[in-house]
């Protein structure tokens, strides 16, 4: 704290406060705390206490304890949704996690520019996200004139369902996530990658060690860190998935592209009666809590594992 | 010192800023004359749609000259419907199906026009069951009806001669339906029925209809204490005409997610033989998808020789929003008199409209249901008949037989929530080969019962 | 980005680069991985702009044919005029312009209070700031969206109005978490310099810390524009006026009122600006993820 150059002895009143600076300190800070009291510390307040409340917005709330909690638990939706969730979050991991990986490493490796690979894996990611989605609904078709049926038939396979199976709808919806988001993954990899330091591979290379070797004893160890950090980051982000399901399939065909948001704003907004705001709030501060814990569990199984 | 001073001056300036700012937040509040805003046209409409209804606006604002009218632009779904009525961004005078208008009027989301509406000079002609359906059980009038629709079996003719078959003569009942889509579907290549499937309740609404047309029903009793049927043989046998017309015949299609919406825009482009939707939706195909008059057919639903066989019908009607004061109630009531009631019941009104509508390009004549007595409906229809501009010949079908039809009011009870619940059991059969249909109903019919039972 | 031989020895050394099985090898991955990102980056966009302008009857019956039948220029006019793309268009513009210019006062104030004022609850707000990091955006949405209907205090509704996007937006503790880890950085001794010669504290900021602040100011920008760019859910529930929403939210609502042609046509045009602002941009895009993600271990 900025102190004028005055030698009395400090006595805390407000002037000598305001002289000190303190007014504005709190002036600078007026933009923070407005914007987030009102919009980020109370309504996570307000989440704890419509989670407990029954609220309809017309008539005053009616506290309830934990019947909103009990409800969401007992809804037959729920274990579809938590399912469905878990099923999308894992398959864009198994897509969309190595896949960059391999590409950014390639991509390190390029000579010559460089700039034209990021650019074009990036390139889906500056995509309006709800265009992406209505475009590949569009490729997606699935009468034998639809765009991708149309290009699996060049190859004589036969036409798929994509988004009107129960089987096939979820992997639709991960196989478009999976497009519009890796380059932003690739981008960060291959940051990491060309920082490290270069040392390491000459050192490597004077004891003889080969590319994959190399790849695997220095390359992957000091990606350490990013690579943890990338992997919570999208299990957290595919957790609270809403576009896809929303825009794809609203949730069909028969839930099997329910996830848990689609749920919550099922809970919210999807009864033209009126909502219900307490099992909505209540699903989401379970979600919230689960998510909370999973990181912390996360984090401390992997700092034995980042830290050397 | 300098800094100081220059701070506090800082401070005051934002103070004043702020105060300025929560002070601006007021509402104008005008001299003489009353604002409100109507429900106009679906977003997407054709130009010229929304010409004609600026037009019917002008007309009124000139015959009142003290109420200012605002369009926006409006489509009741069922998901986008809560959200607007939480925000409080409906319009002045927004438009509810019959499934809703009376829950809402009992839980206070609809104002009360009673009063405004028992003034009318044709209060008398209205058709009670339908003025009912928006009456709150304590005989409060919250709505006024907009139209009632019969459900009906939309057929292209076009594809119907292309599949050699007469286009004079569709189906008349669920066997023939189910061999000319196979034909249809087989000559032509284009699906030969097609029904609804999105998760928005239309797939649940049309599943309702087919199973009325079987004599089943959905619920029985009413109100809470009402208990769902779902599982009952007709609804068994309503999804096992559809799983052989999806899987055996393979006459429906590839795409099974299409909503009210979606099915018009694919009917208007040639790729459905049949599909059943509420007889009024001509206006849509040719507002939204610019139809080829000469495709369009209509027909009854087929019956079966069930005695409790009916045709599901059901209706818009229009209501006020509950925070509009005394003077918006009544220029609302005066909208909604011009807009949805005169065409009906008055000569000059109605010449007037269909004037407007046809000079814009937009259909007049399209088949709908009485809400005021029989009489009534076919005197408008007589004033109307110099201006219909819809091909009625391609409609007789329809127009001659519904009448023969007994109509039947849709389940009374949660009757959002349980089309709901039928969504996934639709869509299971239509996306799965060897779904169980009665486990699904079973599932089904408990989502429904809690729904019914807590009035939700 | 790109370099012409100069990049220093990484994964693959010299010697081994020279020679010729790892340097087809390697090569033939690259062009494989080339091709790839051809064929299904930028293929679906192509698709896009040439059924833009194609009939539709033509993309329904042939998708993947070059123009059958000629052009349909006048889907892209239509699009233009009719759908009215072009104020979708500016309603998009003009939110990410006011999210972005939320963030950046929210970010540099408070991190300058963070980190250059350093008041004594500063490790109060920090703890306060990270809490919400935590926090995922879900569990604020029902009270976000209740708040917005009905403020409290006020009691006036901020539905249809862009504020209700632009001061939630500002509520990012990722970006003032950013911003003060950078200003953390900089050299304290130019503070110290800027004080004694009498600086206040708005002309620290003003003339001092932001003129350094660049980099950051623009990573912070990249992230709040694209961020505003990409949302969805939020202006779809607080911005109900179909004459103010932005792009994602008019586009799935009419769809199904708009022929296939034109509909292709307003998105296409829809992405024009985001990928035009990217090939002039690169650099900030690019470096933006990478800065704000590099963890190391």
């Amino acid at each position: 704290m900025t102190r004028d150059s005055e030698h009395r002895l400090p006595r805390r009143t407000p002037l000598t406060w305001v002289r000190s600076g303190g007014l504005s300190t709190l002036l600078f800070l007026l933009p923070l705390l407005f914007v987030f009291g009102a919009f980020s510390w109370y309504p996570i307040v307000r989440t704890v206490v419509m989670s407990v409340q029954h609220t309809n917005l017309v008539q005053p709330a009616t506290w309830v304890g934990l019947k909103n909690f009990k409800a969401v638990v007992h809804d037959p939706l729920f274990p579809i949704a938590v399912k469905n969730t878990a099923y999308f979050a894992g398959l864009a991991l198994l897509f969309g996690y190595p896949i960059p990986l391999i590409g950014a490493v390639l991509m390190s490796e390029v000579r010559k520019r460089r700039g034209i690979y990021s650019a074009l894996a990036y390139l889906p990611v500056v995509i309006p996200p709800v265009v992406a989605v209505l475009l590949w609904k569009t490729f997606y078709d699935a009468s034998s004139t639809g765009v991708f049926n149309t290009i699996l038939g060049w190859v004589h396979i036969s036409p798929q369902p994509w988004l009107q199976s129960q089987g096939t709808a979820m992997p639709s919806l991960v196989l478009e996530s999976t497009w519009a988001n890796a380059g932003g993954t690739v981008i960060i990899y291959l940051a990491a990658l060309t920082s490290v330091n270069t040392e390491l591979y000459e050192a490597a290379a004077v004891d003889g060690a080969g590319i994959l070797r190399k790849i695997w004893h220095i390359t992957l160890p000091q990606l350490r860190g990013v690579l943890l950090v990338t992997m919570i980051l999208q299990i957290i982000g595919t957790a609270q998935v809403f576009l896809e399901p929303y825009l794809f399939t609203s949730g069909g065909p028969a839930n099997s592209t329910l996830t848990v948001l689609l749920l919550i704003y099922n809970y919210a907004f999807g009864n033209s009666l009126g909502g219900d705001y307490g099992k909505a709030t209540a699903l989401s501060l379970m979600l919230a809590v689960f998510l909370a814990l999973f990181s912390w569990i996360y984090l401390r199984a992997t700092r034995s594992w980042s830290t050397e | 010192m300098k800094s100081t001073r220059r701070t506090t001056c800082v401070a005051v300036a934002v103070g004043c800023l702020l105060i300025a700012c929560a002070t601006a937040a007021g509402a104008t509040a005008s001299a003489k004359s009353v604002t409100i805003s109507v429900a106009s046209l679906i977003p997407g409409s054709s130009a010229a749609a929304v010409q004609q209804f600026n037009q019917q606006v002008a007309q009124f604002e000139k015959a009142n000259p003290g109420i200012n009218v605002q369009p926006v632009e409006y489509q009741w779904t069922a998901p986008t419907f809560a959200a607007k009525l939480a925000a409080g961004t409906l319009p002045t005078v927004f438009e509810v199906p019959f499934t809703d208008a009376r829950t809402l009027g009992e839980n206070g989301q609809l104002a009360d026009i009673t009063s405004y509406v028992k003034k009318l000079p044709y209060y008398s002609k209205y058709n009670p069951a339908v003025l009912a359906e928006g009456t709150t059980s304590k005989g409060k009038i919250v709505a006024l009806p907009k139209g009632a629709y019969a459900q009906a079996l939309h057929y292209n003719r076009k594809l119907f001669v292309q599949a050699g078959l007469n286009p004079n003569k569709p189906p008349s009942t669920w066997g023939q339906v189910i061999t000319d889509a196979k034909i249809i579907a087989q000559k032509t290549g284009k699906a030969g029925y097609a029904e609804m499937g999105k998760s928005d309740n239309t797939a649940g609404w049309i599943l309702t209809t087919v199973v009325y047309s079987l004599g089943g029903r959905m619920e029985t009793g009413s109100g809470t204490s009402a208990k769902a049927t779902l599982t009952n043989p007709l609804t068994v046998q309503a999804l096992n005409m559809l799983k052989k017309m999806r899987w055996t015949d393979n006459s429906m299609g590839s795409n099974f997610d299409m909503g009210w919406s979606d099915i018009n825009q694919q009917f208007a482009a040639g790729n459905i033989g049949m599909y059943i939707s509420g007889s009024d939706v001509y206006t849509n195909l040719v507002q939204a998808s610019n139809i080829d008059p000469s495709i369009y057919g209509l027909a009854p639903i087929p019956l079966s020789k069930n005695k409790n066989a009916g045709v599901l019908g059901g209706g818009t009607l229009a209501a006020v929003k509950p925070s509009a004061n005394a003077a918006q109630k009544a220029a609302a009531v005066k909208w909604m008199d011009f807009f949805y009631e005169q065409p009906l019941v008055s000569k000059p009104q109605a010449v007037r409209n269909a004037q407007t509508l046809v000079a814009n390009k937009q259909p007049v004549g399209v088949p709908a249901l009485p809400i005021f007595n029989l009489k009534q409906y076919n005197l408008a229809n007589t004033w109307i008949k110099p201006y219909i501009n819809v091909p009625l010949g391609q409609m007789k079908p329809f127009t001659t037989g519904v009448f023969k039809q007994k109509l039947i009011p849709e389940p009374g009870s949660s009757t959002q929530s349980v089309y709901a619940a039928l969504d996934p059991v639709v869509q299971a059969v239509l996306t799965d080969k060897n779904a169980d249909v009665e486990s699904l109903l079973e599932q089904a019919n408990s989502v429904a019962q809690s729904a019914i039972s807590s009035g939700a | 980005m790109s370099s012409v031989d100069e990049s220093p020895a990484r994964i693959i050394s010299q010697a081994e680069w020279s020679k010729p099985s790892v340097r087809y090898g390697v090569r033939s991955l690259q062009l494989l991985l080339l091709f790839g990102l051809v064929v299904f980056g930028l293929g679906p966009i192509l698709w896009l702009a040439k059924s833009a302008i194609t009939p539709t009857n033509d993309t329904i019956t042939h998708p993947v044919a070059l123009f059958p039948h000629g052009f349909a220029w006048s889907n892209l006019h239509e699009a233009w005029s009719n759908v009215d793309v072009a104020r979708y268009f500016w309603n998009t513009i003009y939110i990410a312009f006011g999210s972005w210019l939320t963030q950046l006062v929210v970010a540099t104030t408070g991190g300058y209070v963070l980190s250059v004022l350093r008041p004594k609850y500063a490790r109060f707000i920090k703890g306060l700031l990270l809490a919400t990091l935590f926090v995922p955006a879900i569990v604020l949405l029902v009270p976000l969206y209740v708040e917005i209907v009905r403020l409290p205090i006020v009691h006036h509704s901020l539905i249809n109005s862009y504020w209700a996007v632009w001061l939630p937006a500002g509520a990012s503790a990722f970006n003032v978490i950013l911003v003060t880890r950078f200003f953390d950085n900089l050299p304290r001794e130019i503070f110290e310099a800027a004080r004694v010669d009498g600086a206040g504290p708005f002309m620290l900021f003003w003339k001092i810390v932001l003129p350094m602040s660049k980099p950051i100011l623009g990573v912070v920008s990249v992230f709040a524009v694209l961020a505003s760019w990409k949302d969805f859910l939020w202006p779809l529930l607080v911005l109900a006026n179909p004459n103010i929403q932005p792009l994602s939210v008019r586009l799935p609502s009419i769809q199904s009122q708009t022929e296939l042609g034109v509909f292709l046509a307003a998105m296409f045009i829809a992405c024009l600006v985001p990928i035009f602002g990217f090939l002039v941009f690169q650099r900030s895009f690019l470096r933006g993820p990478g800065l704000g993600g590099a963890v190391k271990g």
